[in-house]
């Protein structure tokens, strides 16, 4: 019979944090075209296409270092193009952002089977060179844990971001050019420049997100983002593009979706049902936020009330 | 002027018998349509690899459609394939709605060839011929290698989704690792993806995680998923449909095969012998469709030769019909 234990363990909770960080860090950088106010919602294309640069890049050269590096440049890449696109050209970020999605899913898996060295058709075992250093720790029943050093990385990001927006200038500037460009004019900086940082951003972190996954599945194979990409654009909205709130709420999603998976080895839950809990959690999490949010207003509602009773 | 003659009469013969041949060799062409997309490294490229055989055996004209996970694309694609080929091969149990539909695509194209891969309809067309396969059968010699390969008491498997055929596989491989020792514990996690390596890696996690440590993986790609999760806890799985091993020799330690891929290819070459329409074709263990693999020799061998030579005994016996695999489709 299944115990608590094997639901929420050590392991399960690294396990978590495994898959969860592929989702935080595309979240970070979501967030930060978002605070920018020029949502990217084209991250699933973008991790796709970095997990492909990494893992060629690391099949050619052996290097993960490099493979890390060809993910990250091709998020800086794309990262440019949508700002280009956006800011400049003045397109529609999400048109942008949906291209993005279609055409570099797509794109790199045409280039997965038509690069010449795949000549045999399907046979590439791509991420073979990305062996990115892992820590390992004791698990349940023998079973050794490693997590990738990108995972203490990432959360290390976290914290980093939300310095970065809450407590330094160029942060602050940031928040301004989403929220009020004229009064960041006004004081003689320019906010598309800070578009155009936060869209570089935004690739970095989808190509860190890219690499890492690449290290994490160990091949890549098309598809291979899992929709992923768009479970961070949904972090994001839930934690109101801060980066400590897209986290939890990342690790939320994770954990819903390592329990479920867990419940169904017991047999008692359906794995039909358990497929759902992630949605339901969905659900319940937008719940929360509307409930909360209407109580926010009625009570900025009532102090405004009341201030104003106190002047007259 | 007789040199010349004779010469041209050379010609003409050898014209003759190059018609000749392509003649006897000719194959009508054949679209399969697949329910996921190429490059899983299992069921739908073992069905590719299928034709692409007859194309260089045969010089067959071959196309594939790929559908994704999309649906909404099944039945169009049934369409379009019958409208350029001769024979249509709809590749995954998922095409059942559309080839069942009595107004559908086998009633549009009378006069084609269809063959549906892994589920039978309950009534079959004249045009239609229902493939499906005993992966009990290898399942049950996976089940027991996992059995005997596991120090913990505890074996898992991963399964595509909570399907007949994929639960086919699970009750095989259950059976199997429970004829080598009734006290076993088989835990059994469905991806619900066939296309998701990450979610796979999860599950298989899962599974190491509780103490299985031999992982089945019966689930396309995701399976991908479950031999990355099998390096990094440094234990045993077994891959599906195609012989997986060389994937991650030191931890695949064998293969459950299905020739998806053979059957078309016997379908298409040699209708003679295989083509039965309206009728159901179970490509069985002793008809060759269905094995276990265990790589090339010069891959390091988990199943050692004592093993190796159980495992032939069963599969005799499986054959002989001593041995009666259970079967989800009962």
């Amino acid at each position: 019979m299944i115990q608590f234990s094997d639901l929420v363990s050590f392991s399960s909770l690294m396990s978590t944090l495994g898959t969860a960080t592929i989702v935080i860090l595309a979240g970070l950088g979501c967030l930060m075209t978002e605070q920018a106010g020029m949502m990217n919602i084209g991250l699933d294309g973008m991790i796709t296409a970095s997990a492909f640069a990494a893992g060629v890049v690391s099949w050619l050269t052996g290097s993960w270092i490099l493979g890390l590096l060809a993910g990250l440049l091709t998020g800086l890449l794309l990262g440019l193009f949508y700002a280009v696109m956006v800011v400049p050209l003045k397109s529609d970020e999400f048109v942008i952002g949906v291209t993005l999605n279609l055409f570099l899913v797509a794109l790199s898996t045409f280039l997965y089977r038509n690069l010449p060295p795949a000549a045999d058709g399907l046979h590439l075992d791509m991420g073979s060179g990305m062996a990115i250093p892992s820590i390992s720790f004791g698990g349940n029943a023998g079973a050794a844990v490693s997590v990738s050093i990108l995972v203490p990385v990432s959360l290390a990001l976290v914290a980093v971001c939300q310095a970065f927006l809450y407590s330094t200038r160029h942060g602050f500037w940031l928040r301004a050019a989403g929220e009020k460009p004229e009064s960041l004019r006004s004081v003689g900086r320019s906010p598309d420049r800070m578009k155009l940082v936060a869209s570089l951003l935004c690739g970095a972190f989808c190509g860190l997100s890219g690499a890492y996954l690449l290290n994490y599945v160990h091949s890549f194979t098309e598809g291979i983002s899992g929709s992923r990409g768009y479970v961070a654009v949904a972090c994001v909205i839930f934690g109101r593009s801060n980066p400590l709130l897209v986290t939890c709420a990342a690790l939320f999603f994770g954990l819903v979706d390592t329990v479920s998976t867990r419940l169904q080895v017991a047999g008692v839950v359906d794995s039909t049902l358990t497929a759902a809990f992630p949605y339901v959690g969905t659900i319940l999490m937008m719940l929360v936020l509307a409930i909360r949010n209407e109580y926010r207003k009625a009570g900025q509602a009532k102090s405004a009330l009341e201030r104003q009773e106190a002047v007259k | 002027m007789k040199r010349i003659l004779s010469l041209l009469f050379a010609l003409a013969l050898l014209l003759g018998a190059v018609g000749a041949s392509a003649e006897t060799k000719t194959t009508p062409s054949i679209c399969i349509v697949v329910a996921g997309t190429l490059g899983d490294r299992s069921f739908y490229d073992s069905a590719y690899e299928g034709i692409q055989r007859l194309q260089t055996d045969y010089g067959t004209v071959i196309n594939c459609i790929e559908c994704g996970e999309d649906s909404s694309m099944y039945e169009q694609a049934l369409y379009d394939a019958a409208e350029g080929y001769d024979v249509i091969a709809a590749v995954g149990w998922q095409f059942y709605d559309y080839l069942a539909d009595e107004n559908g695509v086998l009633a549009a194209y009378p006069d084609k060839k269809f063959l549906f891969i892994d589920n039978a309809l309950e009534v079959i067309p004249d045009n239609l011929v229902c493939i499906t396969y005993s992966q009990n059968e290898g399942s049950f010699l996976a089940g027991y290698v996992a059995a005997s390969l596991s120090t913990t008491g505890i074996i898992g498997v991963v399964g595509g989704e909570d399907s007949d055929t994929i639960n086919d596989f699970i009750i095989g491989y259950e059976a199997g690792a429970k004829f080598k020792n009734p006290e076993i514990r088989v835990l059994k996690q469905y991806a619900n993806t066939y296309e998701d390596p990450a979610k796979g890696k999860e599950c298989a996690r899962s599974l190491y995680d509780m103490g299985a440590d031999v992982v089945f993986a019966v689930a396309g790609r995701t399976g991908e998923g479950v031999f990355a999760a099998a390096q990094e806890v440094d234990r045993l799985a077994i891959g599906v449909d195609g012989d997986q091993k060389y994937i991650d020799p030191q931890h695949i330690t064998c293969s459950m095969v299905k020739r998806v891929g053979q059957s078309i290819y016997d379908m298409v070459s040699d209708p003679d012998t295989y083509w039965c329409g309206g009728q159901v074709f179970t490509a069985t263990m002793s008809s060759g469709y269905i094995d276990l693999a265990y790589g090339t020799d010069d891959m390091p061998q988990q199943v050692d030769d004592a093993l190796k030579a159980e495992i032939a005994v069963i599969r005799q016996q499986i054959i002989d019909g001593d041995i009666v695999v259970p079967s989800a489709f009962e």
